[in-house]
């Protein structure tokens, strides 16, 4: 990862940290929620959240996330999310980053 | 049916008939039509009765021998005339036509091995007042309760919980790892109940009491083998199964009537009931204004067929949130769903309309592989045996598309499902449900949730440890099958949702579907006759179609569901709601943390409910205020008109 992709990387983690806390955490604003900590396994997000989700990421970030990437490995933890939207394996539209 | 309850001490001493006469005075709703005591040295009991047969002679307790035997018995055997003869072949002499007769003298003549030969659903106890000895013994499946408590080296033990409460001597404790089991399966798996110190006996099994000590001991245990090909007469043998089963259900000395959902299982009880019955069927059956829940067209098509008597119960927002406090008193446990508030007024309205008893369509989605859980097991497997498929999880939008209309494609649902755990663990089916417990837990008041976490007790790990012996060798639906049995049908359906619904108006649930023989003979079928690709209850399908027009054999399934979110929080919304919801009340119950609570009510009235989880959470939250203030606060029965009733003027607090 580059420098750019890694503030990117960084920007995308902490975004979706405070969207996933007010919207699946608000009752329990001090829950542990790392890089690492698992999203679905966990159960803090559920299969409507994770449509949640991937609307969240493409209208915040300006990606399309392709059906074949909605998987655990790439939407389970924050850093996860961090490197599918940071990297570009989300495809960025040519209008860019909202 | 009928309420039963007692006492049994361990020594000689007396019994307090004014503590039996108070367990039976809160169980006059499951026996409104009579109610007696038997007192002696070690052993009390009590009876409230729902006269079904033989109502000038059937009155109990009911004793044999010159009083040496006596019996309270709650239920129904549908093979009571058979077991009659034969026990009057080895010289018993009837004196009443009734079936708890042929139990008790059923008793003295094979003692535990009586219980094999009953076709039927049943809780009984059998003194024998000469030794103090008490059996207690509970049908197969769970479909009427029985619970108990030992306190100070005395047994007590009823249909209902409340009657324990009732005898003075058993306390309302929070037992948390029973309320933890029922946020996770919306329903404490026997012998645990959300009590302390108050458990249930389990179905299938039967218990011993004997100087001061109760031995428990199964006696059935359903085996589910499958088999490698589907019998060549299965459509017809289901078929006369299934008649049989209901016209064995339609023996009574009272008016039988069936609860007709509008879907295949209820239709086809309601099609064979009619066409066995020399009198029009009554049929009932709840509508709901808002069309997601509501089935009144499917409902008229089957009145149509079967040309019954049918009379419905509407059910309003207003309704579920006004007589919840009631179905909770009735419930004796939190629920996470609204659906027994509609069942609990349309029991009323049969009540109204003079019928007693009411053949129901329980069991039929658990045994022929009905419910949406089975079809999402088949398609998680078959995405499993290609992981890297794409068209494979596209199934999943066929399942889900209603309940998660934004899900798309393969990859959602593989993300989703795929992580919900690996094949190998025998709770793989029900892990996607199980998890959403997970969730709940994070609105646990600390204290609670840290009391939990110090008893180091995981539900799933409990579960997984008490697995039969056989279940390893069962195929994956049937292990489906049979967790849905243990953790939610006995423990929800049949109970809160079922048998405590109906009683609550003295109206007797039949449930022809877990009649033993149809149970045991689908338990041999091969999966393919249950569920292929999507399609469900096939051979159940096929045999239906021989009474039944192909378009209401071949309906799809429909959840029955009822509003979660509306009943409490929408326009009308009840007072005691808020009561409920307060921090300080909260703060009192001690298992929801007041901040998480305001939290999601503060989102669901802004209307930002995604899912089911938000309205699972608040209606356990509202329903555990509801159970803590009239079971441990000892507040007692709610009434509808208004006004608290003290649940027993000798509680110990």
């Amino acid at each position: 990862m580059n420098d750019q992709a890694r503030i990117r990387y960084a920007d995308v983690v902490e975004q979706t940290r405070a969207w996933v806390r007010e919207n699946f955490l608000y009752m329990r604003p001090e829950w542990p929620l790392d890089e690492e900590t698992p999203l679905l396994r966990s159960g803090v997000v559920d299969s409507v959240g994770v449509i949640e989700l991937v609307g969240y990421l493409e209208r915040t970030f300006g990606c399309t996330i392709p059906e074949r990437e909605i998987t655990e490995e790439n939407l389970g933890t924050l850093g996860a999310i961090g490197r599918l939207v940071a990297t570009g394996e989300a495809r960025v539209p040519a209008q860019g980053v909202r | 049916m009928c309420g039963l309850a007692g006492i049994a001490r361990s020594t000689d001493g007396p019994i307090s008939a004014g503590s039996l006469r108070q367990m039976a005075a809160v169980l006059r709703h499951r026996g409104p039509d009579g109610e007696g005591t038997v007192v002696g040295d070690r052993v009390g009991l009590a009876h409230t009765r729902l006269s079904v047969l033989d109502a000038a002679n059937g009155a109990q307790p009911m004793d044999i021998e010159d009083g040496r035997l006596s019996i309270v018995y709650n239920g129904e055997i549908f093979n009571f005339l058979e077991l009659r003869e034969e026990l009057t072949a080895k010289g018993h002499a009837f004196t009443t036509r009734t079936d708890t007769e042929v139990v008790l003298r059923g008793w003295a003549e094979w003692g535990e091995a009586l219980l094999p030969r009953l076709n039927g659903q049943f809780a009984f106890a059998v003194a024998d007042r000469r030794t103090g000895t008490v059996v207690l013994a509970r049908d197969r499946f769970g479909i009427l309760p029985l619970f108990y408590a030992e306190r100070d080296g005395t047994l007590y033990f009823a249909s209902e919980m409340k009657a324990l409460f009732a005898s003075g001597a058993v306390e309302a404790a929070v037992d948390p790892r029973g309320l933890d089991q029922v946020f996770t399966f919306w329903g404490a798996r026997a012998p645990r109940t959300p009590f302390a110190g108050v458990h249930a006996l389990e179905p299938g099994t039967w218990a011993r009491w004997r100087d001061g000590r109760l031995t428990l001991r199964r006696w059935y245990q359903i085996d589910l083998p499958g088999a490698g090909e589907e019998p060549r007469d299965a459509e017809a043998t289901l078929g006369l199964l299934l008649r049989s089963a209901v016209d064995h259900r339609l023996i009574a000395d009272v008016t039988v009537g069936a609860y007709l959902s509008g879907g295949l299982d209820s239709s086809l009880i309601c099609a064979l009931a009619g066409r066995s019955s020399p009198d029009p069927l009554h049929t009932y059956s709840v509508t709901f204004d808002d069309p997601r829940f509501d089935e009144s067209g499917e409902q008229l098509e089957v009145v149509a067929n079967t040309g019954s008597v049918h009379a419905v119960q509407r059910i309003t927002d207003a309704d579920i949130g006004r007589v919840f406090p009631d179905v909770i008193w009735h419930a004796e446990t939190p629920l996470l769903r609204t659906a027994p508030a509609p069942l609990f007024l349309l029991s009323r309205l049969v009540r109204e309309r003079g019928t007693k008893v009411v053949l129901s369509g329980e069991g039929a989605d658990e045994l022929f592989g009905g419910y949406d859980l089975f079809k999402d097991l088949a398609v998680r497997l078959f995405c499993h045996r290609q992981p890297g498929s794409h068209s494979r999880p596209r199934l999943f939008d066929r399942l889900y598309l209603q309940d998660a209309p934004g899900a798309r494609g393969s990859g959602f649902w593989r993300g989703y499902f795929l992580a919900a755990g690996s094949p190998d663990d025998p709770l793989y089916s029900h892990l996607p449900r199980f998890r959403q417990a997970e969730w709940l837990r994070g609105f646990y008041a600390p204290d609670f949730a840290a009391q939990l976490a110090a008893d180091r007790v995981d539900p799933l790990e409990e579960l997984r440890a008490e697995l039969p012996a056989e279940f390893a060798r069962w195929t994956p639906l049937a292990r489906a099958s049979y967790l849905e049995m243990v953790t939610l049908l006995a423990p929800y359906l049949l109970a809160a949702q079922g048998d405590r619904m109906a009683m609550a108006h003295g109206v007797e649930l039949r449930v022809p579907y877990l009649d033993h023989r149809v149970a045991e003979f689908t338990s041999r079928l091969p999966e393919t006759s249950k569920l292929r690709g999507l399609r469900d209850k096939r051979l159940l399908r096929r045999s239906a179609a021989w009474v039944l027009p192909q378009k209401m054999a071949r309906r799809p399934k429909r959840p029955y569901r009822a509003p979660g979110v509306a009943p409490f929080l929408g326009r009308g919304a009840p007072a005691w709601v808020a009561e409920a919801l307060d921090p300080g009340s909260l703060r009192r119950t001690g298992i929801f943390d007041p901040c998480a609570v305001a939290a999601l009510v503060a989102r669901c009235r802004a209307g930002a409910v995604p899912g089911n989880r938000e309205s699972q959470t608040l209606v356990a939250i509202l329903s555990s205020q509801l159970w803590y203030h009239a079971f441990v606060e000892g507040a007692g029965r709610p009434q509808l008109q208004g006004g608290l009733v003290p649940l027993t003027s000798q509680r110990k607090r």
